[in-house]
């Protein structure tokens, strides 16, 4: 059995990581964005050094809120403070401006099934983007409130939005609205209410397009199925996890940690979370376990990414912010480890 | 396990049973004990190698796979330590022993009153003593004399007591609490407490004031009403909470009618009540009690003298360390002048 290894990035982001994530076709090809305005292109050595080099990095305008592989290893997606979803070609570091929201952009996701590129803005609005004719502007869809967490398994995508709500829109039926370029809202496929009773941190799809997984900032996620009959619904369940328990001098009770990050194995379906307690667990979804809990980070994992063959686990690094924080800044502590899991390490053990 | 549960074990077998000092389970045998120490506590989360100590398992982290290991894996929060060495029941500090040990016999007592109380057993072994307390008690004529004198004695001072506006303890005693475990502390109590504390089973409002043939000689308070449970959560109510009422209803034996106020009116009330008393006997003011709604048992026992056993529950009391469900992170620090994107 391969032995489990975990090593840091040697260069990593300046400040605080938004978001991380490896390239579809490459599982050595790491992007990261960070509000330090750069995105930083990674590549993990394949010969065992445990080494994972910086490539190249893209500098933004503005903090990059989020990223995405397109197509392949060689084009990716970001999302701008300064409003903008861009597109960037990997090897030339040519940036080019796909749309314009009317406020920061929050979150970007691909399809790679239908070329489509979704965009969560601030403005209360999706732009769907169609990456084979990039020049054709996008179709904007109205949201009923700010989106925090966008994500997309093979056929539907998810947006969390403000006051709890969620929407899940069917992608062919996006496809289809974008081939004709009708004028036509599109409705959603279905309106959900989050499971969870507090704002949702984020969102991550199973892989085998069944359902999807939700974290709150109090502590909690919840794993839900898309189905909509009452078995499936009946199936979902959410937990507690990234707590600690507060000494007594302190009042005792919990310390309730947002969970920052959620990412699922691409092959096994278990899932990782990474909360604002620094520490990372993996899931059994089915059987409804812990499997793992890695020892804790130096500081609160803010974003989580496992590559496509399900052999790394990258994980980003850097201070939460937390309440109250006036002078926020992730310089100096923002890191990235990646670990390399053994075979087994995130096989679940399927239902009991 | 395969051994069928015969009724409940009595508490030295279950002190005698090994446990985990990481999550204390206990168990049948040491073996099973250790087994489960190297499945869940001192296994190799990379190669799933069983140790027998965490000592062990962080030297074999450390050499085999260059990792240092920090804390014990499924142990309970103030237990993850690696500086304790343990191995079955070995190696268990002496402090952990005894809280543990305190804590089963808590429990184990706690059950067995909620299962007495819940079937209304006796308790195994305490027959012998069964035998004067389920016995109804007969006073006999001078017993009863002497009670009466020493009530009309008590009315007496209390009369003396409210004409100085401090209310006087007050009789509310019942022979019916010679079946209670514990004994009223109060002097002038007729009766000698039972020399074995037995559990009565709780029973509610019965057998009460209105079913007593008027007329009938002085019934000594509410025999089996006052039978209380040795039960804290349910009757230990305070003297206090009691809706007011003239203290020689409410006052229970001791307590000093807590914030009662020396108000005309309620002087008044007290003062007729005290006479009506003077006049009648303990049936008149049971059944007022009655339609009042008051249940004597609150009034009659000494309530606050029962020793609380009830574990002090800890409030669940959360921190969020971010705590604004409207506003994301991301929101507030796209505002914070280092991340402020400001279109030129």
């Amino acid at each position: 059995m391969a032995p489990a290894t975990q090593f840091e990035v040697a260069q990593p982001p300046n400040d605080a990581i938004s978001a991380l994530v490896f390239a579809p076709d490459s599982s050595h090809r790491l992007l990261a964005s960070s509000w330090d305005k750069n995105v930083y292109l990674y590549e993990v050595d394949a010969d065992g050094s445990e080494e994972a080099t910086l490539v190249k990095t893209y500098e933004h305008r503005a903090p990059v809120l989020d990223v995405c592989f397109g197509a392949n290893k060689d084009e990716a997606f970001s999302a701008g403070l300064d409003h903008l979803v861009k597109r960037i070609d990997l090897t030339t570091g040519e940036q080019t401006v796909l749309s314009k929201h009317n406020e920061p952009v929050r979150c970007v996701v691909y399809s790679p099934e239908h070329s489509i590129l979704i965009s969560a803005s601030w403005d209360n609005t999706l732009h769907i983007h169609n990456t084979t004719a990039p020049s054709t502007p996008p179709l904007t869809i109205q949201l009923p409130g700010k989106p925090h967490a966008l994500a997309a398994s093979p056929s539907k995508v998810v947006v969390a939005m403000t006051a709890r709500l969620v929407h899940i829109y069917d992608l062919p039926t996006i496809a289809t609205a974008l081939s004709t370029s009708s004028s036509s809202p599109i409705p959603p496929w279905q309106q959900r209410e989050s499971s969870l009773k507090f704002l949702t941190r984020t969102v991550s799809c199973m892989p085998n397009d069944a359902g999807y997984a939700t974290s709150s900032i109090e502590g909690r996620v919840a794993v839900e199925w898309f189905e909509d009959t009452a078995e499936s619904q009946a199936r979902k369940y959410a937990f507690k996890c990234h707590r600690q328990v507060a000494p007594d001098e302190e009042g005792g009770g919990d310390v309730v940690y947002p969970v920052n990050a959620l990412a699922f194995h691409p092959v096994f379906g278990t899932f990782a979370s990474g909360g604002g307690d620094g520490t990372v667990a993996l899931w059994d979804a089915e059987a409804k376990r812990r499997m793992r809990q890695y020892q804790k980070f130096p500081d609160s994992v803010a974003a989580l990414a496992f590559s496509r063959d399900g052999k790394y686990l990258a994980i980003g690094v850097c201070p939460g912010f937390e309440t109250g924080m006036e002078d926020y800044t992730g310089e100096g502590r923002t890191k990235v480890f990646i670990r390399e899991l053994s075979e087994t390490e995130a096989k679940g053990k399927g239902p009991k | 396990m395969g051994k069928k549960k015969r009724g409940h074990p009595d508490v030295e077998e279950i002190l005698s049973r090994p446990w985990c000092y990481y999550c204390e389970r206990d168990f049948e045998d040491l073996k099973l004990l250790i087994s489960h120490q190297k499945a869940k506590h001192f296994k190799c989360d990379r190669c799933g190698k069983r140790l027998n100590t965490a000592g062990g398992l962080s030297v074999h982290m450390n050499q085999v796979h260059k990792e240092s290991l920090n804390s014990v894996e499924n142990a309970l929060p103030n237990r993850q330590g690696l500086d304790i060495e343990i191995f079955g029941m070995e190696g268990v500090p002496e402090d952990i022993l005894q809280q543990h040990h305190q804590r089963i016999i808590t429990n184990y007592y706690t059950a067995q009153a909620e299962r007495h109380a819940a079937t209304g057993n006796p308790p195994p072994g305490q027959s012998g003593s069964q035998g004067p307390t389920k016995k109804i008690k007969v006073e006999t004529a001078e017993e009863l004399k002497k009670r009466l004198a020493e009530h009309r004695a008590r009315l007496a001072a209390q009369k003396a007591a409210l004409a100085n506006g401090t209310p006087l303890p007050v009789d509310g005693q019942s022979p019916a609490q010679v079946a209670s475990p514990f004994p009223p502390p109060q002097g002038g109590f007729p009766y000698p407490p039972p020399g074995v504390p037995v559990v009565p089973s709780y029973s509610p409002v019965q057998a009460y004031p209105p079913s007593y043939p008027p007329g009938a000689s002085p019934p000594p308070g509410a025999p089996g009403a006052f039978n209380l449970p040795a039960r804290p959560p349910i009757n230990a109510p305070p003297a206090s909470s009691l809706p007011q009422r003239p203290p020689f209803f409410y006052a229970g034996p001791g307590a000093t009618a807590p914030g009662y106020p020396a108000s005309a009116s309620t002087v008044d009330e007290l003062v007729t009540g005290a006479a009506r008393q003077g006049h009648g006997d303990d049936i008149d003011q049971l059944i007022r009690m009655a339609e009042a709604g008051i249940k004597p048992a609150k009034n009659g026992t000494p309530t606050e003298e029962t020793p609380v056993d009830k574990k002090s529950k800890k409030e669940k009391n959360m921190r969020m360390v971010y705590g604004d469900s409207e506003v994301s992170p991301e929101e507030k620090l796209a505002l914070l002048p280092r991340y402020r994107f400001i279109e030129v």
